[in-house]
């Protein structure tokens, strides 16, 4: 098992991807009424913001993409959720990091599977298990 | 508990609709908790009403999966100039939309 040679790799990334607040800060006892506001801003809300550089391309849309936003609508249609609690369980609730870091319908699918848990449709250790046993079996072909 | 499936019967129709088109109005800076769809940018900013949309739930209740009364939304126009200070042509405008609780009157 290559699992303990990826636990460092995994520990630098983890400490990589925190987000950069430029503020010293961990568990701070007192926190501004400004600093306070900005930290309950909500991610999803960035008309205006500075923009980071970056390359933007035309991409079309890949099958699991594709496969994620019919997944999602056909849980509104059964109405396991409605489109703004998706966005703001996928735009909002994964917080700053994954906002930032996952593509579009990465946060769509994470969003689905948490609210599936939330509203106790699957347990969570069923999947866990369901996708080890899907990973077992893509690790094999 | 509320339902999580939206029906009908659960709303009520949002009283006579405050603003009418041409009405100037305020955007609310309410504090922002767990969720808004209120852009931080028109927030503060004097616009015009521009169109009177629907009537729906509001995006932090529906957000929540929470049904309830309905409250009349509107298309509010605001100069560019006044979003954003820099912005360098006079009559462009932006327009977004509000339900009616995001906004109060302006006296002109």
């Amino acid at each position: 098992m290559a699992v303990r040679d990826e636990l460092r790799q995994q520990l630098e990334l983890i400490g990589a991807i925190q987000p950069a607040l430029h503020l010293p800060q961990n568990w701070n006892y007192e926190v501004d009424s400004a600093l306070f506001k900005a930290y309950l801003h909500p991610p999803h809300d960035v008309g205006g913001q500075f923009d980071a550089p970056g390359v933007y391309e035309e991409k079309e849309e890949e099958q699991w993409e594709l496969n994620t936003y019919v997944t999602c609508e056909v849980l509104g249609w059964r109405g396991i959720w409605n489109s703004e609690e998706r966005r703001r369980r996928a735009d909002n609730d994964l917080g700053y990091t994954l906002y930032l870091g996952i593509p579009y319908y990465g946060r769509w699918i994470l969003a689905a599977a948490r609210m599936l848990v939330d509203k106790n449709h699957v347990s969570l250790t069923e999947l866990i298990e369901k996708i080890a046993e899907v990973k077992a079996r893509y690790a094999k072909q | 508990m509320p339902s999580n499936k939206p029906s009908a019967k659960n709303r009520t129709r949002a009283v006579e609709a405050r603003f009418k088109v041409g009405d100037r109005v305020r955007v609310k800076d309410l504090p922002n908790l767990f969720y808004s769809r209120t852009q931080m940018y028109v927030r503060g900013a004097v616009g015009t009403i521009a169109a009177l949309t629907y009537q729906d739930v509001l995006p932090e209740d529906e957000a929540f999966n929470r049904d309830g009364r309905l409250e009349q939304y509107y298309i509010v126009r605001f100069r560019q100039k006044d979003l954003w200070p820099e912005y360098p042509f006079e009559n462009d405008s932006l327009q977004t939309e509000s339900p009616e609780r995001w906004l109060e009157p302006v006296d002109s």
